[in-house]
């Protein structure tokens, strides 16, 4: 592994830099049954093609982004602050 | 002329300015520079470029150096490889040559360097060059990387680049890999020192790869007699290092190739006594060098036989499909040259027919393995090794895939190759693994220890007093009982200035705390300081420690010594999926901490502050901010070691001063300094659990007896739906309190057995002075988890009995941290 990783702070840097935060996913709501939360705490989509994931630029700007990231092919399509999550496209 | 000596298994051997070791030892008359692997035959030079595993040899004690591209230098310790190998029950003696000295005991200088380029030109022949200035013209960055210790092809060129203040060139620099990103990989060796290369990790906007091409051997019973060469090996000999390489020649393959070959040899005094297409030839004769080629009729007398084989591509470093900003030009990308179609003499299928030089696979295993069905080329290539070696299928692949061709019927297409695996050529374990580089971080107290005496350790980059030992008279058990003694009966200090150190502000801090904690911190009032766990979200232990409530929107948290950055990223990953407004900062360096305990404490600090700290004024649990020693203070009421003490906060400027006046003011009541050691035991008195010690990747609160963190008292919290359904299962192993009967200490992490049987291990295991025996923590399955249960150690082979206790071994009440 050693593609370019765009931090939405610090622009195209080294996939070294950064920290892997695995894929975006929903925590079930606290009033979810049990089972909910098994699946989300053991459970992997491992999806293989385009998905959303957790980065922290561990050797920059110390920020947790969102990356659109194939798994076939590491080509990275999107990076994002969660906070503009609108700007998803 | 400068004369250049270096030992050859012993012996000096002279070279010439220009030499490489390889030209030098072929120059003093060396023929046999190694033996193969498998069966010991003697093996010559064969390519003299880099590629075959023929030249392999020990330099400094690095084995597999190819002598033919390493610069002879005066003073190296050449050695002959594998001269022990095995030959068979009838084999002449073993010759031995002195053992190579161990690598760790050479000197060596590994390094790394990342550097960007806008394009990167693997491979300094012409055209390379050409590639080089052409982008260079443009105005881009230009990197050209050339493996030998010179730029080839054109000299006017060659000055042209070298003159060219946009191309960086790189010398004696291979390039092993390329990767996502245009990331090259790429070692470049410093033949002025021993063992020293650099690792290049190379961006590059984009790659022309000029590499052009080797030559590879044919297939012929005796091919791989000393003697029998590449002809490129030739053309090196007799024009880079002016030696003659032979008196009667013959060539073998390429028409065109050996006719020019031939010319080459004629003037220079070489006689070529045939020049043959490779179908015709039978066998290379001759026992330890060449004495001959043998045809169906003739046999033609020789002591150099030349092969001009089939051309191939050099691009083992790159591997999948090509990005576009990768390019190919020249023989590398196949341009220039043409191999002639051969048909594969009948000899090639003989047992003495070596197809793969550096796993001594002949033409012979290969025909065995298609005859018995594995006749994919990647079937034969895992079946027989051939290919999987030092000169990584360079050698073999063409004469492997043209025999399969012949066998199978199949076109050279259809049997196709094997898949390229970069690195390749292959790169030294020492240049990946780098500088030693061991960073490491001192507290701001550091060197008062060391004046104290202290004996160090070391926990993650950190160096920490383990006990402290003035009189250095070595004994560590007397220096820990008088430093436990000194806390529990008068006063300690201890530097906690390794615990991570967390500020949490804003208006949602409290929120993101309550998320992530098991216990409720927006309704801490100010002022307050409580214990807490973090879990994750199976329940398990992943963190502890304390958080105190500073005012209405901030808060400080300790963390463990190793786990602040990890903390620290899991609040703010929180924080971030979750939209809150927090501030997260790491304060770890920025601050010094000291733990000032015992019951003799509060008098010790009463005298550096005008804060109350009467228990009714300053009770445990809560922290107040005040003047210290003359320098600002947070103070924490807080109690791991199970005594009346206060952790004192200060900026990191004023740690070492406030560690002297706590010293003077505890001079009246023997106050000591304490280690990490001395505080296990206290705690262990006291049961206090270190996460990580105590505690593995699967403890939960129930497990390690600290049900009380699970507090239900909020509708949500990292963990709380594990923890729900653990409260109401049965556990399956409990951490307890045990009692040893005996004064050996045995070692943490012993097993314990039940009736012979392991049912767990002890986590921690000291002597205790309070209570005169050996106490401890282990993991036991429940059944033995109550008072008094028989179990057993087991260290260095002997039995240790002991009994669970339940209470705690030290102040079970608590009254102590009270007082």
């Amino acid at each position: 592994m050693s593609f370019l990783l765009k931090c939405p702070n610090c622009g195209e840097r080294s996939v070294y830099e950064f920290r892997f935060g695995g894929e975006v996913r929903q925590r079930p709501s606290p009033q979810a049954e049990p089972e909910a939360f098994v699946t989300y705490a053991l459970y992997r989509r491992n999806l293989a093609g385009l998905q959303w994931e957790w980065w922290y630029h561990r050797g920059g700007c110390g920020e947790w982004f969102k990356a659109s990231r194939s798994t076939l092919t590491n080509e990275v399509h999107q990076t994002l602050l969660p906070q503009d999550e609108e700007q998803r496209g | 002329m400068e004369e250049i000596l270096f030992e050859w298994n012993g012996n000096t051997v002279t070279a010439k300015p220009g030499d490489t070791v390889a030209s030098a030892l072929y120059r003093s008359g060396v023929r046999t520079f190694t033996w193969s692997y498998q069966y010991g035959r003697p093996r010559g030079l064969l390519c003299l470029t880099g590629s075959c595993p023929n030249c392999m040899v020990n330099i400094d004690g690095v084995p597999n150096v190819r002598s033919c591209i390493t610069p002879a230098r005066n003073g190296l310790s050449v050695l002959a490889q594998n001269q022990n190998v095995y030959r068979g029950f009838d084999s002449p003696a073993v010759k031995r040559f002195p053992a190579a000295p161990p690598l760790s005991e050479s000197p060596h200088h590994y390094q790394h360097a990342y550097l960007q380029f806008d394009v990167v030109v693997v491979g300094g022949g012409l055209r390379g060059l050409e590639a080089a200035l052409a982008s260079a013209e443009r105005g881009v960055q230009v990197a050209l990387l050339e493996k030998q210790p010179a730029l080839g092809g054109d000299s006017v060129l060659v000055e042209e680049v070298q003159s060219h203040p946009m191309v960086t060139t790189f010398l004696n620099c291979s390039c092993f890999g390329l990767y996502e990103g245009n990331l090259l990989g790429a070692v470049q060796i410093d033949y002025d020192r021993p063992n020293a290369e650099t690792l290049l990790h190379l961006r590059a906007g984009s790659v022309v790869v000029a590499t052009g091409a080797y030559e590879t051997q044919f297939l012929f019973a005796n091919n791989d007699l000393p003697g029998v060469m590449l002809s490129t090996a030739v053309l090196r000999l007799l024009h880079q290092h002016a030696i003659v390489p032979g008196k009667r020649a013959v060539l073998i393959g390429d028409t065109a190739r050996c006719s020019q070959l031939q010319a080459d040899l004629e003037a220079a005094g070489v006689e070529v006594a045939a020049s043959l297409p490779i179908g015709s030839v039978v066998s290379a004769v001759g026992d330890d060098h060449v004495r001959g080629v043998a045809t169906e009729t003739v046999t033609y007398d020789a002591d150099l036989v030349v092969m001009c084989g089939p051309l191939v591509p050099d691009l083992g470093f790159l591997a999948g499909t090509l990005p576009q900003s990768v390019s190919l030009v020249g023989a590398a990308a196949g341009e220039g040259f043409t191999n002639q179609a051969y048909i594969p003499p009948p000899s090639s299928q003989s047992k003495n027919a070596i197809a793969c030089l550096c796993m001594d696979v002949s033409g012979h295993d290969v025909a065995e393995t298609i005859a018995g069905g594995m006749g994919h080329i990647e079937l034969i290539k895992r079946l027989t090794k051939l290919g999987k070696s030092a000169c990584q299928g360079r050698m073999c692949q063409t004469a492997a895939v043209s025999l399969c061709s012949q066998i199978s019927g199949q076109t050279i297409a259809q049997v196709g190759t094997t898949v390229a695996r970069p690195p390749a050529p292959p790169v030294t374990l020492g240049v990946l693994a780098g500088m030693r580089h061991h960073p490491v971080r001192r507290t701001p107290m550091h060197y008062q220890h060391d004046q104290l005496g202290a004996v160090w350790m070391d926990m993650g980059d950190w160096k920490r007093p383990r006990y402290y030992d003035p009189a250095g008279a070595g004994n560590q058990e007397q220096c820990v009982e008088q430093e436990y003694r000194a806390v529990r009966e008068r006063a300690g200090i201890i530097d906690v200035s390794t615990l991570g150190k967390i500020e949490v502000k804003g208006s949602d801090a409290g929120r993101l705390l309550d998320l992530v904690f098991t216990h409720k911190f927006s309704t801490l009032p100010i002022g307050r300081v409580r214990y807490s766990v973090l879990c994750d979200e199976m329940g398990t232990i992943v963190d502890d420690g304390t958080i105190s409530r500073m005012d209405e929107q901030r808060y400080f948290l300790t963390t463990t010594t190793g786990n602040v950055d990890f903390v620290q990223q899991w609040l703010e990953w929180w924080a971030a999926a979750a939209g809150m407004k927090v501030n997260i900062i790491n304060l770890t360096a920025g601050l010094a901490s000291m733990n000032l305990a015992g019951p003799l404490a509060r008098g010790v600090l009463a005298q550096l502050t005008g804060c109350d700290l009467s228990s009714p004024a300053f009770p445990y649990m809560d922290w107040r901010q005040a003047t210290v020693a003359g320098v600002p203070a947070t103070m924490m009421r807080i109690g791991f070691v199970g005594e009346t003490g206060w952790e004192i906060v200060v900026a990191a400027d004023y740690g070492s001063h406030l560690w002297e006046q706590v010293l003077q003011a505890g001079a009246s009541v023997n106050l000591l300094p304490f280690g990490v050691e001395t505080q296990r035991v206290l705690r262990l008195e006291k049961k206090h659990i270190i996460v990580g010690v105590d505690t593995d990747a699967l403890s939960n609160p129930y497990e390690a007896g600290m049900a009380w963190v699970a507090k239900f008292d909020k509708p949500d919290f990292i963990g709380r739906a594990a923890l729900a359904r653990m409260k109401q299962s049965p556990l399956e192993r409990m951490l307890v309190g045990f009692e040893l009967n005996g004064a050996i200490a045995p070692s943490d992490g012993s097993p314990v057995l039940v009736e012979g049987k392991p049912v767990g291990w002890a986590t921690s295991v000291r002597f205790s002075w309070e209570k005169e025996k050996v106490i401890g923590m282990a993991w036991v399955t429940p059944a033995e988890a109550k008072h008094g249960a028989p179990i057993t150690l087991r260290w260095d082979d002997v039995n240790y009995s002991a009994q669970v206790v339940e209470e705690v071994f030290y102040d079970p009440a608590g009254q102590r941290l009270k007082m």
